[in-house]
């Protein structure tokens, strides 16, 4: 018969198609420093979500290179020159990524879900949200449980009775069961004998009752194993707060290219901390030859001329800290950009150290020099860099054209030299590794 | 599908089959599967009934199932495999007439199929289909012991470089010492011409010359491959200096085999998809006339057959166009509308309603079922008057000033549309590159050439397969290309990579 009814087979296609969606994944990891250094996604305030083109994966393989892209035969009426078709213009130009693709569909990716990408990346995907750097705050001291024994002034009368009239009903029943006789019986020879079980049990197996009660009023009966004290216990909370104390220097000239670089680095800097703290707060330092806080806005707008002291703004960081966010209650971060130009740079350093002292979680330093030749070993390093290298005995390594400086693991100093937009992703990855986090 | 509607399809396959015999069409028994949708749209992305497992099948399931899903059109009905014994799908959920119209068209592509020069040649490699249910099994073993990723590394990499074989479908394979022999026996016979000649008699240019062979020969006797292959894979598989393990050579061999025995239905798809909507109509017409099918179930035909064939104001539709073909060359032939009179015919009118009732259409049509593929087929029936009768024109996306893009008709002259056809049939994309030296640097590097056609290749294409077939030959890889009309040398080499 040639029609046959077939039999189910298994479902193979869904888990092909689950293979290239994982492919697709990876490919967006490796745009990630295209993608997150992207403008549109740092400078929008509301809406955490923004568009990435998605393409579908295409095998390599010799094709001619076409000089025209959307080109191809039609059909139908209609002479040159005559329009067919219109596309609107799309959000995100559609620059080929490291894949070569072919009709791809647009595709909304939550930032939640490029910061998971990225911490996935970075092999961070056990951080659990909100899950580490807890602190416990101490509060003082608050009245706890109940305990057995304390200092007389704090003894529980009211839990001290309970226990005293439990007792009475224990001393009742023991009463029944030893001697045989009614309750009232032993009641009477329990109060006669004023609590004693032992005296009680006499009285009633040698008649020596005195008088019978004919109505049974509990009173309590106390033991030294009955007296309850309170207990006085440390009163402490967790807390899950989080600042970052931003600092730039805008003595010189505050080109574009310096404020894009601060303002993403900070842009994802908060985006991760909220991840991991309940709370974060963000406070802004300006400094030249002097520092102050400033909002937001004045931060990246502002620039002064003037002289460059780069220890005041860890000055006013260090009392900053003291006074509204005391590192026992906060988790502290602070970030300074600079072009590592500076006045004095020992007495800087001498600031950095109490910063550390105070048991901030981690200094940042990004120099940013956008026009700084970028072969930056062969580079002289500026002051500020060289005076931290030195003193902290700081390691320097690259990643992806990012010099990068770092002491040992205890050392919360972390330095970065960002030139360039590609270097927004390996800074944070050097700020996010992995033994700086898991305790 | 109820039984009752199973009964009568098998009575209406036996009324097809006998309808196609009478129409000249050559039948064998096929096997039609009613199955689901889901296992249909599996076979369209999958190439054979059962494939191996693969993300860019994965892929392609999932764009149909979507476009199936979600928009109600492409509904998956016409899956039919150039077998010994052609295999087709029915979808139950399909509507009756449906799946009568696709009977008849399947015995279009059977016909096809069996009467196709090409499509009998990529029957006689193996028994792919067998070998593909075979193949999904082992290489589950070898991602058990391998691991998914190794596997997939190297059914990447064979695939990505799949459909370079000889250009000439019927060229004969031979291995590399028979070929060896040939050239080293036609190099000597040259010279024994040489050699009659007395020695004190040859010119010194004779000399040179002679001098020049033995330079050949003594190369011959050890050059891989003695003769530029453009069978690249096949030359990886059987010379990679990597080693290649048994297993990749196993799934290397089977997607070989694959493409070797898809790449002529490439070939010819528009002539097979014209052929097999040209006899469907005829055949549901007959039906009809014949009371076998109703006149709803006709009317719901008429609807789907419409939808397949309708003009696509931004593509190629084979089956429409293609069809038109066929219809075009019967009538012509039918009125003898070929031939040196006819084409120096200057009169117009005349020109336009030669007919000599020479009724040789038919005939026509099913010689070039037989013997033409696509390229052929474009170069001899696609004339002007074919071309501006089916309004083809070529396209182009323009961006405007707000970042938009408008599509704008920017030719219609056939002589271009008919170069471009030409030129998208010849290699189907695939540019010519063949193997010059598997000994290259006397290191085992590969060296590969892109034989010149006028077209640079995609730079970011070309890294990505040198890194592919890097991944087979392990050792550096090479590709002499033209970039700017400058020669390149391209390399990848894996260990500089690492760095």
């Amino acid at each position: 018969m040639p029609i046959i009814v077939s039999e189910p087979v298994t479902e193979r296609g869904r888990k092909d198609a689950r293979r290239h969606r994982e492919k697709q994944r990876e490919a967006i990891i490796k745009k990630l420093p295209e993608i997150i250094a992207d403008e549109s996604i740092i400078t929008q305030k509301k809406g955490r979500v923004i568009k990435i083109p998605i393409r579908n994966i295409d095998l390599p393989h010799f094709r001619p290179k076409t000089g025209n892209e959307s080109e191809g035969i039609g059909q139908g009426d209609g002479q040159p020159g005559d329009v067919i078709g219109h596309k609107p213009a799309q959000g995100q130009p559609g620059e080929p990524g490291e894949e070569p693709g072919e009709d791809y569909i647009e595709t909304e990716v939550e930032i939640e879900e490029i910061i998971e990408l990225m911490l996935e990346d970075l092999g961070l995907p056990q951080l659990e949200e909100k899950e580490v750097k807890e602190l416990i705050v101490e509060l003082g001291y608050k009245i706890g449980g109940i305990v057995k024994s304390g200092p007389w002034p704090l003894l529980d009368r009211r839990a001290t009775a309970q226990e005293g009239m439990r007792r009475f009903w224990i001393f009742l029943e023991t009463l029944k069961a030893e001697t045989g006789s009614d309750e009232f019986i032993c009641f009477s020879a329990l109060k006669q004998a004023g609590g004693l079980l032992e005296k009680a049990i006499e009285i009633i197996k040698q008649n020596q009752l005195t008088s019978k009660e004919s109505t049974i009023i509990p009173f309590p009966v106390f033991e030294a194993d009955d007296l309850r004290y309170r207990e006085i216990q440390q009163d402490t909370e967790n807390q899950s707060n989080a600042v970052i104390i931003a600092m730039m220097d805008v003595s010189g000239s505050m080109g574009y290219m310096k404020k894009y670089l601060a303002r993403a680095m900070l842009f994802w800097l908060v985006a991760f901390l909220r991840k991991l703290y309940r709370n974060v707060e963000v406070r802004f330092i300006i400094h030249h030859s002097t520092a102050k806080l400033v909002g937001e806005e004045d931060f990246f707008r502002t620039g002064e001329s003037g002289g460059t002291n780069c220890h005041t703004a860890y000055e006013l960081a260090s009392s900053l800290i003291d006074t509204e966010y005391p590192t026992n209650r906060w988790n502290v971060y602070v970030w300074h950009f600079s072009d590592g130009e500076d006045f004095d740079p020992e007495r800087t350093i001498e600031e950095l150290g109490k910063l550390i002292d105070k048991g901030v979680n981690m200094i940042g330093y990004g120099e940013v020099q956008p026009d700084a030749d970028p072969d930056w070993f062969k580079n002289k390093r500026s002051g500020l860099w060289q005076k931290f290298k030195n003193y902290f005995t700081l390691k320097e390594t690259q990643d992806n054209g990012l010099g990068i400086a770092e002491g040992d693991k205890d050392l919360p100093l972390l330095c970065v030299r960002l030139m360039e937009r590609e270097h927004i992703l390996p800074a944070l990855k050097a700020f996010l590794r992995k033994d700086r986090w898991t305790q | 599908m109820k039984k009752q509607g199973v009964e009568r399809l098998i009575q209406i396959e036996k009324r097809i089959k006998e309808i196609a015999e009478e129409s000249g069409l050559l039948t064998t028994e096929i096997t039609f599967e009613i199955t689901t949708a889901q296992r249909v749209l599996e076979g369209m992305s999958y190439g054979f009934p059962v494939n191996f497992s693969h993300w860019t099948f994965g892929r392609d399931y999932e764009k149909h199932r979507t476009i199936y899903e979600h928009t109600g059109a492409g509904i998956p009905y016409e899956q039919v495999w150039n077998f010994d014994k052609p295999k087709a799908f029915l979808v139950e959920t399909n509507p009756f007439a449906l799946n009568v119209l696709v009977i008849a068209h399947v015995y279009g592509h059977v016909d096809f199929f069996l009467a196709n020069r090409y499509l009998k040649h990529g029957r006689s490699f193996s028994n792919v289909a067998e070998e593909a249910r075979n193949a999904s099994k082992r290489f589950k073993e070898y991602e058990a012991r391998h691991g998914q990723q190794e596997v997939e590394k190297v059914i990447d990499a064979g695939m990505s470089i799949q459909w370079h074989q000889d250009p000439d479908p019927f060229f004969e394979e031979q291995d590399e010492e028979t070929v060896r022999e040939r050239l080293i026996a036609f190099e000597r016979a040259k010279l024994e011409r040489f050699e009659d000649v007395k020695s004190k008699f040859k010119k010194s240019e004779t000399q040179q010359e002679i001098e020049q062979i033995e330079k050949r020969l003594e190369r011959l006797s050890t050059k891989t491959p003695p003769e530029p292959t453009y069978d690249i894979l096949n030359y990886l598989i059987k010379k990679s200096p990597k080693p290649l393990k048994p297993w990749m050579i196993d799934v290397l061999t089977v997607i070989r085999n694959q493409a070797r025995s898809l790449a002529p239905n490439r070939k010819t798809k528009g002539l097979d998809e014209g052929w097999a909507t040209y006899w469907h109509v005829r055949i549901m017409r007959r039906l009809f006339e014949e009371g076998v099918i109703t006149p709803e179930e006709h009317g719901v035909f008429n609807d789907f057959h419409s939808g397949v064939t309708r003009e696509n104001k931004a593509g190629f539709n084979w089956y429409r166009i293609y069809l038109s073909l066929f219809e075009n060359i019967k009538e012509r032939w039918d009125k003898g509308q070929f031939g040196r009179e006819y084409e120096e015919e200057k009169n117009a009118f005349k020109h336009s309603r030669w007919d000599t009732a020479a009724g040789l259409g038919n005939q026509k049509i099913f010689q070039v079922r037989s013997f033409y593929s696509d390229r052929m087929a474009v170069e001899e029936f696609f004339t002007d008057e074919f071309i501006r009768e089916q309004q083809l024109y070529i396209w182009a996306g323009l961006p405007t000033a707000n970042g938009d893009i408008v599509y704008v008709i920017v030719e219609d002259n056939p002589d271009v549309i008919r170069e471009i056809l030409k030129n998208q049939f010849t290699y189907y994309g695939v540019p010519l590159i063949r193997v010059e030296n598997g000994n290259y640097n006397s290191q085992n590097h590969l060296l590969l050439r892109h034989v010149w056609n006028g077209y640079e290749l995609d730079p970011k294409y070309m890294n990505a397969t040198l890194e592919k077939i890097n991944h087979l030959w392990g050792k550096k890889v090479f590709l002499e290309t033209r970039v700017d009309d400058k020669d390149l040398l391209a390399m990848f080499d894996s260990e500089r990579k690492k760095k």
